[in-house]
């Protein structure tokens, strides 16, 4: 099974939210969606389940259009941030009635699992809607996303508001249901640190357009920080496209992105080579003015 | 087992040495099997196609092998093998690094082996 975004495009109004943006998403991985505010990360999660009509372009799960496919669409669990039409004072439906929804609208509806994670994350059930915290909300979304049973599942923020135990906990069970089957989950979130080890594969969005998509292990191990006197840096950076130029006196700090398999050479220059972090490496490639190639 | 990840390796490469420091230390004995992939990536909250890549780092060096159905094993000799391969790291690791901030410091080799006899005593 896959789900194939093929020249995706979305304009609100004049601004242009995705731009002919193709992706391939494969069976049984954990994606991380990484791209700044407004960089089309919600937007393209919500047209790849057909929440949302794309201005140009389409959606195929195993080649076929998920655009008013019911049968598409139970396999494509988007558990969005919870609409403020859900959350407004007039909405006094409890926490259960809106999970019993949820499980009629997922035919591989995980009860069990649902239960349990109330339970875990200590949520009220007969709690209204209108009265969630902004932690409880991201604990409702994320017991829709995993119970659902769904073959391709979106969470975008799952962790906002959450404790650093809560979070915790969801990575683990996120792992868990992994685990058990041939799920796909793709994740956005801001907090990268503490989810790029769960992430099998990150895709950086930009102004719309995929940057990269890239395993997670391979990307960190070509990215590589140098720094040292400017004149070092600039000879052993020779010939490399820079990323993240920093500078201070006599001193430089580059970022640089080698090819695959290819071992960073200080040509006898003193300077310092070091490992960068997965947010390091998205503020290098996607921080201001930068640009990637 | 559990050790805490750091950002300065590759994460598979520190599964893969936590295993070895394991071996080492007789917390898992040679023929006896290790944490499955999956037990390893909840332990951590990590990937488990990360935690795979270390199992199977271990099982090239032989190091670990496969038991059908039942899961990977410590090889007969596995202990002396980690050894011999640390200590042929030793020299890139540790003496380099070293001799080259003795450098740094102008501390000469006379002093560097004072240095080291004084933490004998």
């Amino acid at each position: 099974m896959s789900l194939t975004i093929n020249q995706v495009s979305k304009v609100y109004g004049k601004k242009v939210a995705l731009n002919q943006l193709s992706l391939e998403l494969e069976d049984g991985k954990i994606y991380g969606l990484i791209g700044r505010n407004g960089a089309g990360k919600t937007t393209l999660l919500s047209i790849a389940s057909a929440q949302n009509a794309a201005t140009d372009g389409e959606v195929l799960l195993d080649g076929k259009k998920v655009w008013e496919n019911d049968e598409a669409l139970k396999d494509i669990c988007f558990s969005r941030e919870i609409a403020t039409t859900a959350t407004d004072s007039r909405n006094t439906s409890k926490v259960c009635e809106y999970l019993r929804i949820a499980s009629i609208l997922y035919p591989n509806w995980n009860a069990e699992l649902a239960d349990e994670l109330i339970t875990e994350f200590g949520l009220d059930r007969k709690m209204r809607m209108n009265k969630l915290s902004k932690g409880m909300q991201s604990m409702v979304t994320i017991i829709v996303a995993l119970a659902s049973g769904a073959r391709f599942t979106f969470l975008d923020e799952p962790v906002t508001g959450l404790d650093v135990v809560a979070r915790e906990y969801f990575y683990k069970v996120l792992l868990d249901e992994y685990a058990k089957g041939e799920r796909t989950f793709v994740i956005s979130t801001h907090i990268i640190e503490e989810a790029a080890n769960v992430f099998e594969e990150v895709i950086f969005i930009h102004e719309g357009k995929v940057l990269l998509k890239e395993e997670t292990d391979s990307l960190l191990e070509r990215t590589v920080h140098i720094s040292g006197k400017e004149e070092d840096v600039d000879a052993v950076c020779d010939g490399k496209k820079v990323h993240h130029v920093e500078k201070l006196g006599r001193s430089k700090g580059v970022t640089v992105l080698l090819n695959p398999g290819e071992e960073p050479d200080a040509k006898g220059r003193d300077v310092d080579i070091r490992p960068l972090s997965l947010q390091d490496v998205f503020v290098a490639l996607c921080g201001k003015e930068e640009s990637y190639e | 087992m559990k050790e805490i990840l750091n950002q300065e390796k590759s994460i598979y490469i520190q599964i893969a040495e936590m295993i070895e420091n394991d071996i080492l230390r007789d917390v898992i004995m040679e023929e006896e099997r290790v944490p499955s992939t999956n037990e390893l990536a909840k332990l951590y909250t990590i990937n488990p196609a990360t935690a795979a890549k270390g199992i199977n780092l271990l099982v090239d060096n032989g190091i670990l092998y496969k038991k059908r159905g039942v899961g990977m094993f410590v090889s007969s000799g596995a202990k002396a093998a980690i050894r011999e391969s640390r200590k042929a790291e030793f020299y890139d690791k540790y003496i380099k690094s070293l001799l080259q901030e003795a450098e740094g410091l102008g501390i000469d080799k006379a002093e560097l082996i004072r240095m080291i006899e004084k933490e004998d005593k």
